[in-house]
């Protein structure tokens, strides 16, 4: 059951990577993208895990002594904050985006956007 | 010295800042961006200058008060500087090209910008790899919201395909860091070098993810489709940001990288970036929108600094130098050329012919196109030079072709796009704006370019020994370019003859070869200058490139090594080509002249760096038999050569480009610089004599190339009506001759090539002098559309007549000296066959002589010509002083021969001719050239007086008094007989010109076009099937790299 | 023997040689009548048409290039006279061929011919224009054999020297290059009938088309320099091919004889063939002639 993080992670990023390439609506895509992010979060949250210990928390007295060995990694957890933030960053450009495509073509399917090619 | 986080403190603290001042003025906004942009690029700048000049130790920043690997540290280096350097100085020029744009967007374009610089100053600074993601995150979202500073909907759906593209690629290199994190330990990549963390096979498929998501952010061909579209639907000035700035960090980040993976990812980088290079240069052919074409050529560069990348390990400490050059090079180029099209506001590069409007302009585009090509004397060159040695001195021949293939495709595009903007109608095209703050830019941008030149021949081995010193006459020549054409001809000809002077008379006595093609070069030079005093105006832009022309011959002759053999080479190349593309119709000729000169030029250069392999010399001496594949790197060279000789097979450039360039220009072109093949072949002959694949020697093949381009080319030159392109033809004949000459590997071999040269040199100039002389009174190429001229233009028509005498080998002028050696040196080698019919091609010269004279200047005169007047005097002088030279030569030849006989003596060591005063005798026979000149001369002058006294009395008759069944004839038109006049001929041996190679080549074209056109078609707009192409494109990368392939 | 100590002799052999040639064109004139039924004129008629011709009063020119086409002309034939050995072994009568050899002697051809199209050329009349295209293209074929006869010969006895060709040709008739390499013999004889200009190479001039093609504006005394040359030209073209094939001559005996059968060949042959167009004519001598020339070449190489 470690892995069940990892796991359910790959699962997401796999999910969403799928949804991204292969819904035509823009929106759905942008989900896709948020679904593979999270995933991607869960998976730096979980690689952070290490069995029997407490988060890096130094809440209780006894985890001032040999606190390495007492704590999980907290590293990943400071990264994923970071991460969080640009998806979201990232997220709400497209957003953006995907409201002046709209605006454009009044219309939402990727594959009306193709001025661009060759 | 500042501390270089404070160009994070200064970018963060201004956009940060700049969000206070939404409601003030843009234009003090604006100034206070520039200004940080400024203070990065001082900082910089300082770092880099103590680096270059004190030695500086490398220096570390630490932050968070810990050290790493427990927090994020960021190194300023030599090369960090640099970078960092190139960035902050792009961002400070473009915001001052984009100056408009951010004064009508206001503070939030300029915080994105910002942010943007600051993202890929903090990649290149950092030695943490999440906070590379991060700030990598960080510029692509600045880079997406600027995409949209221009809104349409081209520019909305490229951004959009770029954050798609760019979040799947940050997606797995996000993954790809949390696993090397996972495996390694550590993110701070120091650690992970010096500590070898990456070892684990989890690790390698992390390492996978986060290379390839690097590569994958440098646009690697055909996964870059969404790249190419942000080239095309943005604002020029982000495209020249793209390219000249994400591009290079994170260019830089992946050599960081490099570093702690497996040392087999060179080679995958070298892959990825040969078949970026060719790929995106073969699909930028069929390209016509201009930032477009630049994205795709922008690829390519990439694709090349990857290989170059790649064999980092191969070029040793040559590295540094051959990436920075191309580096440079693409990063100058590139950005200038966006900003111009920023300025020109043109899509379609035909409707860049607007530049013509500003001339200027024009060649600020030369200087960047040449720059891409990697022409001299920009750092291009010389990296691409180096590249090419140490590749071939690893062995890895493959990679040069690739190599040298790419850079083909690449000036096929560049050019014609050239051409467009030079020669295209331009009438219907507006003028485009020019505003302060987009000029600036350029402008710095050629001056860099030209200052980086400067400097980088330096740090070259043996790059001091170039001859710059044509060039800051050619710079100088280019500043007084406004001065009036007669000025600048008078200073042009007098700095010649004063080089003349210092050149030519060292070779005296010492070596005659060098001698020989000095004087044709320089004194050429003034002789076809003279017609130069006719133009009226300033004649821009045609000394410089004359200059460059005769600098680059007058550089052949001077070098003692292959490189300055090469650098001179592509200058006369550039040169000529400038020269060519003058003429009123000349762009797709002088395209055709310069796609085979590159492409001779690029054989060269494989042949040379296969005879550099090996030797660490450059001189000449390396080129010899014996050395390995001696005979290949003859070919190579020889083909190089032959370009440049128009043999038959590359010689369909020709006669579209000497017939349709300017009247003085053709001389120049066709009587001078088509030597340079010549003495190409002299050097590379004398060095390596022997040369066989197999049972073929190679010499006897190029004998029978020279045979039937002399057939072809003189039958060709028989069946022109324009008088332009016959003598064009007539060109590639006599080069045949002078080829088969060569090949002969003989003495009376080269003593006929070399005769013939001499004689082509003066007859083809004395031709093309006339006949531009007679072009320009009559104002009509076709022959048949003059006649009768002898009347007005007698002196014209001597010239002419003593031209094509020495032309047919006539006796008693010097053409009969090349044909009486021909046959000897024919019995002796053995070539009977060969001979034969290079005898019967120089008897099918007379067709073509015939026809000159007769139709121009006898037959029937035509009544618009009937108030003509002589040639222009600046035609006929130097017309003049040909003839004297060809009368003293055709007297005295024993005074040119002789010499050359005994230079020849130290090679063929037969002494195959004796003189004996001016006697010549051979084994066979025997030609006393003073004395036939002497007989004939008198046997004329007495059947002379013998006629006239016979016919005393005798009464000059008018045009239209003649036989004609008693009666008069129609008008001129009709009786002139000059219109397809060898119909017979025609119909008697036209199947031998059918003109099957040049449909070869056209074939050839047709064919790269139509896979280009089809290639390109993957990229189909979608973004989404951009993405997939990413998606595939790392699945694929992965099966072959695990599959064992490296 | 000095050059000008030479020129007596010289300008004796050109005599001789006229005169000769115009003997031989009358011969010439008669036999053809007679293949042809009828009487002919006579044969000191060409004295006759010179004499007259060159006595003429009135005479016109077309411009300078026109009056200086005669002189290109007979300077051509009798430059070619200048330079060839005639009699061998005979130091009187070799003329100035110490200045050039063989070579000099085809190329100077060219020179002749090249100021009559000229002349010609400014005359301005079509006619003219059309025989000198039609010469010319003509001539660059019938060359070609002769080119790979006279390698032939330059492989077979190593020399260009006209004089050492005839000296290898000593003693005896099998000595001649019509024994030792007669496929040379072959492909030069047939070039001999495409110089000669007669029929069926005779469409330059081909006096129903184009009447008499390039002299037709030629006149009085313009035209008699013409004729001299030709009465001259032709002979000596004979000798030529009489050295080259034939073993030369010792004496003048040997050199009429024998100058008067090659000129007769191209007679003979001539009365019988019709006229070729000239694009028959190039491809003509560009398949049987060139064969043989290459197998001269062969010939003498492997065998």
């Amino acid at each position: 059951m470690e892995y069940i993080g990892l796991i359910t992670g790959f699962i997401l990023v796999i999910l969403g990577i799928w949804g991204f390439l292969t819904q035509k609506n823009i929106l759905k895509m942008i989900i896709g993208f948020t679904i593979s992010d999270t995933g991607i979060n869960v998976i730096i949250v979980s690689i952070s895990y290490l069995k029997n210990r407490t988060a890096p928390i130094l809440n209780r007295p006894d985890l001032l002594t040999d606190t390495v060995n007492k704590i999980t990694d907290p590293v990943p957890q400071a990264l994923v904050l970071t991460a969080i933030v640009i998806g979201v960053g990232v997220t709400a450009l497209m957003l953006s985006y995907a409201l002046r495509l709209y605006q454009e073509k009044n219309t939402l399917d990727i594959n009306n956007f193709k001025d661009l090619k060759w | 010295m500042v501390n270089p986080i404070h160009i994070v403190s200064i970018s963060l603290g201004v956009a940060f800042f700049l969000g206070f001042l939404r409601k003030a003025n843009h234009n003090l906004t604006s100034t206070i961006m520039l200004l940080a942009f400024a203070a990065n690029a001082f900082i910089s700048a300082q770092w880099l200058w103590a680096f270059i000049y004190s030695n500086t130790e490398p220096f570390y920043i630490f932050t968070a008060g810990f050290r790493p690997p427990y927090s994020i540290s960021l190194l300023m280096g030599r090369n960090e500087a640099i970078f960092t350097f190139l960035i902050n100085i792009a961002g400070l020029l473009s915001g001052i090209f984009m100056l408009k744009t951010y004064l009508r967007h206001g503070v939030y374009a300029m915080m994105a910008f910002l942010g943007l610089i600051l993202g890929l100053n903090i990649i290149i600074l950092t030695r943490d790899l999440f906070n590379f993601f991060v700030f990598m995150e960080v510029s692509s979202i600045a880079t997406a919201g600027m995409i949209i500073l221009i809104k349409n909907v081209k520019s909305v759906s490229a951004g959009f395909k770029y954050i798609v593209a760019s979040s799947l690629i940050s997606i797995l290199l996000l993954l790809g860091i949390v696993f090397i994190y996972y495996f390694g330990g550590s993110l701070n990549i120091d650690d992970m070098i010096t500590n070898h963390l990456l070892v684990s096979k989890g690790a390698e498929v992390a390492v996978f993810l986060v290379l390839m998501s690097i590569l994958l952010e440098l646009k690697p061909f055909p996964a870059n489709g969404w790249a190419l579209d942000v080239y095309e639907g943005s604002l020029p000035g982000i495209g020249a940001l793209l390219s000249a700035t994400s591009a290079t960090a994170v260019y830089f980040v992946l050599n960081k990288l490099l570093a702690f993976a497996n040392p087999y990812w060179y080679n995958v980088v070298a892959v990825v970036g040969m078949i970026s290079f060719i790929g995106s240069n073969l699909l930028g052919i069929k390209q016509k929108n201009a930032q477009r074409l630049l994205g795709y050529s922008s690829v390519g560069q990439i694709g090349l600094l990857l290989v170059i990348l790649g064999f980092s390990n191969t070029l040793g400490e040559k590295f540094e130098y051959i990436a920075f050059g191309v580096l440079i090079s693409h990063y100058l180029a590139k950005s200038g050329l966006f900003w111009l099209a920023g300025i020109v506001k043109q899509d379609n590069i035909k409707n860049w012919a607007a530049l013509q409007k500003k001339p200027i302009f024009l060649f600020f585009m030369g200087v960047f196109l040449f720059t891409l090509a990697g022409f001299p004397p920009f750092p291009s060159f010389f990296a691409k030079w180096q590249l090419i040695m140490e590749l071939s001195t690893a062995g890895m021949y493959a990679w040069v072709i690739g190599i040298l293939f790419g850079s083909f495709l690449e000036a096929v595009y560049l050019f014609r796009w050239f051409g467009y903007a030079m020669k295209g109608e331009h009438n219907d095209l507006p003028m485009f704006e020019l505003p302060w703050h987009k000029i600036l830019p350029v402008v710095i941008g050629v001056l860099s370019v030209f200052g980086i030149s400067y400097i980088s021949k330096d740090w070259l081995p043996g790059g001091t020994s170039l001859n710059f010193i044509p060039l800051y006459f050619i710079a100088f020549m280019y500043l007084i370019d406004f001065a009036p054409a007669k000025v600048k001809n008078t200073i042009v000809i007098l700095v010649i003859t004063y080089y003349s002077w210092l050149v030519i008379p060292n070779y005296y006595n010492t070596d005659i070869i060098r001698l020989i093609f000095s004087s044709i070069f320089l004194i050429g030079a003034i002789l076809t200058l003279i017609p130069g005093y006719l133009k009226k105006g300033s004649r821009k832009g045609f000394y410089p490139a004359a200059l460059l022309m005769f600098s680059g011959l007058i550089g052949l002759v001077e070098s003692t090594n292959i490189y300055q053999f090469f650098f001179s080479w592509e200058l006369m190349t550039i040169g000529s080509y400038l020269l060519i593309i003058r003429g009123k119709y000349s762009m797709p000729h002088a395209f055709k002249y310069l796609l085979f000169s590159v492409g001779g030029a690029y054989f060269m250069l494989m042949g040379f760096g296969m005879a550099h392999a090996g030797q660490a010399s450059l001189s000449f001496d390396i080129l010899r038999t014996g050395v390995p594949y001696s005979s290949i790197i003859f070919l190579l060279i020889a083909i190089g050569f032959m370009t440049k000789l128009a043999s038959l097979g590359f010689h369909i450039w020709l006669p579209g480009a000497y017939g349709e360039s300017e009247a003085d220009v053709a001389p120049m072109v066709s009587s001078i610089l088509i030597n340079a093949g010549v003495f190409g072949f002299i050097i590379l002959m004398t060095h390596i004599p022997d040369a066989n694949i197999g049972y073929f020697n190679i010499p006897y093949m190029l004998g029978w190339i020279g045979v039937i381009s002399a057939l072809v080319g003189n039958i060709m030159a028989s069946l022109q009506e324009d008088a332009r392109k016959l003598v064009a033809y007539s060109s590639i004949g006599v080069m045949g001759y002078v080829l088969f000459g060569m090949a002969m590997m003989s003495h009376l071999g080269w003593l006929t090539a070399i005769t013939y040269t001499i004689n082509h040199f003066l007859f083809k100039g004395l031709l093309f002098l006339a006949i531009g002389g007679v072009i320009l009174r009559t104002k009509t190429f076709n022959m048949y559309e003059m006649g009768g001229l002898i009347k007005k233009m007698p002196w014209s028509f001597i010239a002419v007549l003593i031209g094509i005498i020495t032309l047919a080998g006539i006796p008693p002028l010097s053409g009969y000296a090349g044909k009486w050696l021909f046959y000897n040196a024919i019995v002796l080698k053995g070539w009977y066959i060969q001979g034969a019919f290079i005898m019967f091609a120089g008897i099918i010269a007379f067709l073509y002589c015939f026809r000159l004279i007769y139709a121009i200047f006898l037959g029937q005169l035509k009544d618009e010509h009937r108030n003509i007047k002589e040639a222009s005097v600046w035609f006929i002088i130097p017309q003049y002083i040909i003839i004297i030279t060809i009368m003293l030569f055709s007297a005295f030849p024993q005074y040119v021969l002789n010499p050359i006989g005994n230079w020849l003596s130290q090679y063929f060591p037969n002494n195959a001719l004796v003189w004996n005063g001016s006697l010549a005798t051979s084994s066979l026979g025997y030609w006393n050239a003073f004395n036939i000149m002497m007989i004939v001369m008198g046997m004329f002058v007495v059947l002379l007086l013998f006629l006239l006294l016979v016919n005393r009395g005798s009464k000059k008759v008018g045009q239209f008094d003649i036989v004609y069944a008693a009666e008069r004839p129609e008008r001129p038109e009709t009786t002139h007989m000059a219109y397809n006049l060898y119909a017979h001929y025609n119909k008697a041996i036209g199947f031998l010109i059918t003109p099957w190679i040049t449909k070869s080549w056209d074939n050839i074209s047709e064919w790269v076009n139509t896979i280009a056109n089809h290639t390109r078609k993957i990229y189909n707009g979608n973004g989404q099937a951009y993405a997939l192409h990413i998606l595939i494109y790392i699945v694929i990368a992965y099966l072959i790299i695990n599959g064992g392939l490296f | 023997m000095g050059v000008f100590t030479k020129i007596p002799y010289v300008l004796l052999g050109l005599f001789i040689l006229i005169n000769y040639g115009l003997l031989v064109t009358g011969i010439f004139r008669r036999i053809s009548a007679r293949i042809g039924k009828r009487i002919g004129m006579p044969v000191y008629q060409p004295w006759i048409n010179l004499v007259k011709l060159y006595a003429k009063r009135s005479s016109v020119y077309h411009g300078i290039m026109f009056y200086l086409g005669p002189v290109f002309r007979l300077g051509g034939g009798v430059g070619i006279f200048l330079f060839m050995p005639l009699i061998f072994g005979s130091e009187y009568f070799s003329n100035f061929s110490f200045a050039g050899d063989l070579i000099l002697i085809m190329y100077f051809m060219f020179f002749g011919m090249l100021g009559m199209a000229l002349g010609a050329g400014e005359g301005g009349h079509p006619y003219s224009a059309i025989g000198i295209s039609r010469g010319l293209a003509q001539f660059t074929a019938i060359e070609l054999p002769l080119t790979f006869a006279i390698i032939a010969i330059a492989i077979q006895y190593q020399t260009l020297s006209l004089t050492e060709i005839v000296a290898a040709q000593q003693g005896g008739i099998t000595h001649w290059v019509l024994f030792t390499n007669p496929f040379a013999t072959a492909a030069g004889m047939l070039s001999f009938l495409g110089a000669m200009g007669a029929s069926p190479f005779n469409v330059v001039r081909a006096p129903q088309e184009i009447p008499i093609g390039p002299p037709v504006e030629f006149n009085s005394g313009f035209l008699a320099v013409l004729r001299t040359n030709a009465a001259l030209l032709h002979i000596v073209e004979a000798i030529l091919w009489m050295n080259l094939f034939f073993g030369g001559a010792t004496n003048w005996i040997e050199l009429f004889i024998k100058s008067f059968c090659v000129y007769f060949f191209a007679l003979f042959v001539g009365t019988v063939f019709p006229r070729f167009r000239v694009d028959q004519s190039i491809r003509w001598y560009l398949k049987v002639p060139l064969i043989l020339g290459i197998l001269a070449i062969l010939y003498i190489k492997f065998i």
